[in-house]
C-alpha cells in the first residue's frame, strides 16, 4: 500500500511494463536454479531468453507466470510490486504463457478449448459469445484457426495457435512462449514469427525461450542470456553477433589445455593425460549407418545418422536436449523401432530387436530417466538388480524359479563394489537416495560385463560425489577396452570424458571431432544450429 | 502409545511406506477392522439394536463351534479363488472385474462333467480341470480384445459378466436342467464330488484346493521369473519394457491365471456344496461370489496369503451374519446385517484401495499426517512429519 505512493512520486521512470529484481530461486532439494536475476520488460518488444538446459530459463518464466514463487527478489510493475499466487492470478494481471506441451482437450474444438480456459468451474459455458469474441480477436491479430474442428485434427502449428489464441483472449500484455518453434515446420515457424511481429506492433511484450541462435537474430529485439542460473548477458540483438551469443551461452572462452586443468580442479577425473597416451582405436563395437527415427508425434527425430563407436573409446553426444538424443538412445537399445538405417553391435544387427536380445549381445543401458525407466521404485534392491537380466542362468533356476539366494548375494556384491548405501537387498529402491539409486542402475548394467555402455544423462541430478564416482566408473570401463556412448546435456561432462564428440542439432550431428579440436565458441554455435564454415 | 508413533515417524525420511499409516500391514488391517466394527456398532445402536449382543451372536455363529467354523470356511473357499482372479490382474496392472462371469462358466463346466461317468478320483480331477479351463477361456476374449484392440478390460469383463449370467440362466433352464426337477441342473454324481471334510457341515476338501491354488500363485508371483515380470510390468510398464519384458505376454498370462482361479471357484461351489451339488436356477449360490472376491482381495491386500485369511474372515461374516438375524432377544434384520458387514469390509478395504489409487492415497496420507500432527501438537512440535 505504501509502495504505491512511493512509485507514483517518480512517474517519469514508468516506461517499463514489468521488472524482475534480484530473483533467486532455490528448489527444495537445494538446487540453485536462478541467482539474482534482473529483467526489465518493455511494451512492444520481443525478448529472446537464451541458454542451455538447466540455465534457468524455464524457472524465470515460471516465476513470471505465477507457477513458482521466487525464493528471493520481487517483481514490480509501474503500479507497485506484484505477487502471483497462481498462473490464474498472473493471467488476470496480463501475463500468459504458452508451454511446449499444449494443454488442449483433443476432442474439443478451438472455441470449446478457449471457453474451457475461461470459465469458472460452476458457470455455464458461453460458447456462442466466446466464438464471437475469438472471431474479432482473430481479425485483429491476423491469427487464424478453424474454430469448429476438434483440435486433435489440427496440425501442430495450428494447435499452437489455438494455445496462443487462448492466452490472447485473456487480454494479456506479456506473452511468454517456451521453445515455440521446436515442434514446428519451417513454414509454420515463419507464420509464427509474422504473428509475433504483429503482436509487437500492437504493443504486446513477448518473451521467447529458445536455444536456437538463428531465431534470436531473426525475431528478437533484445537477447537475455542465462548460464547456470546467472544472467550473463542482456544485449540489443542488433549489436550482438552470433559468435558472441554462443560464447555467452556456453561459458567463457578457454583453450583446451586450460580447460583440462580447470576441470581437474573441479574434481573431474585426472585422465586428460591418460587419454592422450592411450588414445587407441580398438575394433568397432557399435556401427550406425543412415539411421532415421521418428519421434513420439511422428516428426523426424533422428535424421540419417552414421557413426562408429570403438572399443576403448568414450563417444560423447552433446547438444541441447530435445534434438533427437533420446530417440537415438532408444533406437539403439530396443525401446524404439527406427524408420530406416543400420545399426550393429559386433556385426550383429540390433535394429528392431527387443531390449532383452540387445542386452544379450553385450549392450548395457543406463537410461536417461532413472525413475521412469531404470527402476521399479516399489521393488526391492534385489528385484531391481535383476531387471533386464531376470532370465539369465545365474538368476533363474529350473521351472523358471528365481534363485533368490544367488540374487541377494549378487546384490550384496554390487552394494560393496559400487558403494551403494542401503539397509540391504530387501530395501525398496524408493528408500534410496538419488545417488544410490543411480549407482544401483550403473552397478547392475556394468555387472552385465557389456561390450558397450549406452549412458544417457548418467549424472543428472546427482550430488557431486556420486556424479564423480559414476564418471570415474565410465572412464575405468573405457580403459578396460569397453565402448561407451555417452549422451549428456552437461557440456562440461561430455568435454571432460569423451575421446570424440558429436554435437547433435535437430536430429543430425553437426560435427564429430576430438574435444581438442573444438573451442567453446564453435561448440556453442554448433549447438545453436549454426554451421561453422572452416575448421579452427 | 505415543512412543510407538514417535518411533514410527522418526524413521528414515525417505523410507518407503507400504501401508497408509506406516504400521505393520496386519496390524493396520486389524485396526481398520476394529474401526469398521465400531461404525457398525454405532449404526446398530442408532437404530435401537444392541450391538454387543449382535456381535456376540455373529461371533458365535462364525467361530463359536466347529459347525460355525466349518461353515465360515466353506463360505470362504470360492472367495479365496475369485479374490485371486482380481489380485493377479491387479499385480499385472489391470482391473479384471470378470471373476463373476468366469465363475459361472466354471460352474457350468463342472455340471457338464457330471454327465460323464469316470472312476472316482479321476472324475473330480476332470471336473476341476474342465471348470478351470472354462473360466480361462471365458477370460480370454476380454484379454485378447485388450491386447489387440486396446479395449478396456474393465468394460469388457463387465459386459462378459452379463453375457455369462444370461447364458448361465439359459443353460440351467434348458440344457443342463434336471429332467426330474426343473428348478436346478442335474446333480454331480458322487464320484465327482469333493468329499466332505467336517461331517454334518458343508465344508469339503475344496478348501485345500483353494488354499493350494493360492500358495501356487504366491510362488509364481514372488519366486519365478514369470511372476517377477508380471509384477514389474504392473508397477512400472516403462521400466518393464526397458527390462526386456513383453507386457502383452504378462497381461495375457495373468488373465489366464485369473480365469483358472475363477473357474476353479465355480467347481468348488458345484462339486463341493451339499446338499444339491447342482446349480439352482437363478444362481443363488453363485451370485456375487465374483464381486465379493474383489472386496476380499482388498482386505487381503492383493496378496495370496492375505487373501486366504481375508476370505475366511469374510466367510465368517457371512455365516455369523445369518446367526445375527435370528438371535433370540436381539434379532437384527437382514438389511442391517448387510449394512454392518459393508461397514466392516469397507473400513478394511480402505488401506489397499489407497495403495492402488495414488490420487486417493495422496489425500489420505495428507489426512493421516494432519491427524498425527493434531495428536502430537500437545507433546512436541518436532514429532510431526
Amino acid at each position: 500500500m505504501t509502495e504505491t505512493e512511493h512509485v507514483s512520486s517518480n512517474d517519469s521512470a514508468l516506461d517499463y511494463y514489468l521488472r524482475a529484481e534480484g530473483i533467486t530461486k532455490v528448489y527444495s532439494n537445494g538446487t540453485v536454479a536462478l541467482k539474482e536475476a534482473d529483467l526489465e520488460i518493455h511494451r512492444g518488444e520481443i525478448i529472446g531468453l537464451l541458454g542451455e538446459n538447466g540455465a534457468g530459463k524455464t524457472t524465470l518464466t515460471k516465476i513470471l507466470s505465477g507457477l513458482l514463487p521466487p525464493t528471493k527478489g520481487r517483481v514490480i510493475s509501474p503500479r507497485g510490486p506484484v505477487r502471483f499466487g497462481s498462473p490464474r492470478e498472473a493471467l488476470d494481471f496480463g501475463i500468459g504463457m504458452v508451454y511446449q506441451h499444449f494443454a488442449l482437450v483433443g476432442t474439443f474444438t478451438a472455441a470449446e478449448n478457449v471457453a474451457l480456459s475461461h470459465e469458472h468451474p460452476f458457470s455455464t459455458v458461453q460458447l456462442a459469445s466466446t466464438k464471437e469474441r475469438l472471431e474479432r480477436l482473430m481479425k485483429e491479430s491476423g491469427l487464424h484457426v478453424p474454430l469448429d474442428v476438434p483440435v486433435e485434427k489440427l496440425a501442430v502449428g495450428e494447435q499452437q495457435r489455438v494455445e496462443v489464441l487462448k492466452v490472447l483472449s485473456r487480454d494479456v500484455d506479456l506473452l511468454i512462449l517456451d521453445e515455440p518453434t521446436s515442434v514446428l515446420t519451417p513454414l509454420e515457424v515463419d507464420e509464427l514469427f509474422v504473428l509475433l511481429r504483429r503482436l509487437r506492433e500492437a504493443g504486446k511484450s513477448i518473451i521467447l525461450i529458445t536455444h536456437k541462435l538463428k531465431e534470436v537474430g531473426s525475431i528478437t529485439d533484445r537477447v537475455v542470456v542465462l548460464r547456470h542460473g546467472e544472467m550473463v548477458g542482456d544485449l540489443t540483438t542488433a549489436d550482438a553477433t552470433t559468435e558472441q551469443l554462443a560464447r555467452l551461452m556456453v561459458g567463457k572462452m578457454i583453450d583446451t589445455a586450460a580447460r583440462a586443468v580447470e576441470l581437474t580442479e573441479e574434481g573431474l577425473p585426472h585422465r586428460e593425460s591418460a587419454r592422450v597416451e592411450e588414445m587407441k582405436s580398438g575394433p568397432i563395437i557399435l556401427h550406425v549407418e543412415n539411421l532415421t527415427t521418428h519421434g513420439n508425434t511422428g516428426e523426424i527425430a533422428v535424421e540419417d545418422l552414421s557413426f562408429d563407436v570403438h572399443a576403448g573409446e568414450i563417444f560423447g553426444v552433446a547438444g541441447v536436449e530435445g534434438n533427437g538424443q533420446t530417440e537415438l538412445v532408444e533406437s539403439l537399445t530396443g525401446l524404439r523401432v527406427p524408420a530406416s538405417g543400420v545399426a550393429t553391435i559386433n556385426g550383429t544387427n540390433i535394429l528392431g530387436k527387443d531390449p532383452r536380445e540387445i542386452y544379450r549381445l553385450g549392450v548395457a543401458h543406463i537410461p536417461e530417466d532413472r525413475w521412469e525407466l531404470g527402476l521399479v521404485l516399489p521393488f526391492t534392491l534385489a528385484e531391481n538388480a535383476i531387471l533386464g537380466v531376470q532370465r539369465w542362468e545365474e538368476f533363474r533356476g529350473p521351472m523358471s524359479f528365481l534363485r533368490w539366494g544367488k540374487i541377494n548375494q549378487h546384490v550384496r556384491e554390487l552394494m560393496e563394489r559400487f558403494d551403494i548405501q542401503a539397509t540391504g537387498p530387501g530395501a525398496p529402491a524408493k528408500s534410496l537416495s538419488g545417488g544410490n539409486q543411480q549407482k544401483l542402475i550403473v552397478g547392475r548394467e556394468l555387472a552385465k560385463n557389456p561390450d558397450i555402455i549406452v549412458a544417457a544423462q548418467p549424472t543428472r541430478g546427482l550430488d557431486i560425489g556420486s556424479a564423480q564416482y559414476i564418471r570415474d566408473l565410465l572412464v575405468e570401463m573405457r580403459n578396460n577396452d569397453r565402448a561407451i556412448l555417452l549422451v549428456s546435456a552437461d557440456l562440461d561432462e561430455v568435454l571432460a570424458l569423451s575421446d570424440r564428440i558429436a554435437i547433435m542439432y535437430e536430429g543430425r550431428f553437426m560435427t564429430i571431432a576430438s574435444p581438442a579440436d573444438l573451442d567453446r565458441e564453435t561448440i556453442g554455435l554448433l549447438m545453436g544450429g549454426v554451421t561453422v564454415k572452416e575448421g579452427v | 502409545m505415543s512412543t510407538e508413533v514417535t518411533k514410527n515417524s522418526s524413521g528414515p525420511r525417505g523410507m518407503a511406506r507400504r501401508t497408509l499409516t506406516g504400521l505393520n500391514p496386519a496390524l493396520e488391517s486389524v485396526l481398520a477392522g476394529v474401526v469398521g466394527l465400531l461404525i457398525g456398532a454405532l449404526l446398530m445402536w442408532i437404530w435401537g439394536y444392541d450391538p454387543w449382543k449382535a456381535y456376540m451372536a455373529m461371533f458365535r455363529g462364525a467361530y463359536g463351534d466347529s459347525y460355525g467354523l466349518a461353515s465360515s470356511a466353506a463360505r470362504g473357499v470360492p472367495l479365496i479363488l475369485t479374490a485371486l482372479t482380481f489380485s493377479i490382474c491387479v499385480r499385472a496392472g489391470m482391473f479384471n472385474i470378470g471373476a463373476e462371469g468366469q465363475l459361472y462358466m466354471g460352474a457350468l463346466a463342472a455340471v457338464t462333467v457330471g454327465y460323464f461317468t469316470l472312476p472316482s478320483g479321476l472324475h473330480v480331477i476332470a471336473g476341476i480341470i474342465f471348470a478351470m479351463l472354462a473360466g480361462a477361456v471365458w477370460s480370454l476374449v476380454p484379454a485378447i480384445l485388450k491386447l489387440t484392440r486396446g479395449v478396456s478390460e474393465v468394460i469388457s469383463t463387465i459386459m462378459f459378466n452379463w453375457i455369462a449370467r444370461f447364458l448361465a440362466f439359459y443353460m440351467v433352464a434348458f440344457i443342463l436342467v434336471d429332467p426330474a426337477r426343473g428348478e436346478k441342473t442335474i446333480s454331480i454324481p458322487m464320484n465327482a464330488r469333493f468329499p466332505i471334510l467336517v461331517r454334518g457341515t458343508d465344508l469339503s476338501y475344496s478348501l485345500f484346493a483353494a488354499i493350494l491354488f493360492a500358495i501356487v500363485i504366491y510362488f509364481v508371483l514372488w519366486h519365478t521369473t514369470i511372476g517377477y515380470e508380471v509384477r514389474a510390468s504392473g508397477l512400472n510398464p516403462a521400466a518393464a519394457r526397458y527390462g526386456g519384458i513383453k507386457s502383452k505376454r504378462t497381461m495375457l498370462l495373468s488373465f489366464i491365471l485369473g480365469g483358472l482361479a475363477a473357474g476353479l471357484a465355480g467347481a468348488t461351489v458345484v462339486m463341493g456344496n451339499p446338499p444339491t451339488y447342482a446349480v439352482i436356477s437363478g444362481l443363488p449360490q453363485l451370485m456375487n461370489v465374483g464381486f465379493d472376491g474383489m472386496a476380499v482381495a482388498m482386505v487381503g491386500r492383493n496378496h495370496p496369503i492375505g487373501i486366504i485369511i481375508a476370505a475366511l474372515f469374510f466367510g465368517g461374516l457371512t455365516a455369523g451374519g445369518r446367526v445375527m438375524q435370528f438371535y433370540g432377544s436381539n434379532p437384527v434384520p437382514l438389511e442391517m446385517v448387510r449394512i454392518v458387514m459393508g461397514a466392516i469390509v469397507l473400513a478394511m478395504s480402505i488401506p489397499e484401495l489407497f495403495r492402488m489409487f495414488p490420487a486417493i492415497k495422496r489425500q489420505g496420507t495428507k489426512l493421516c499426517g494432519l491427524l498425527r500432527r493434531l495428536t502430537h501438537r500437545a507433546s512436541s512440535e518436532e514429532g510431526s512429519a
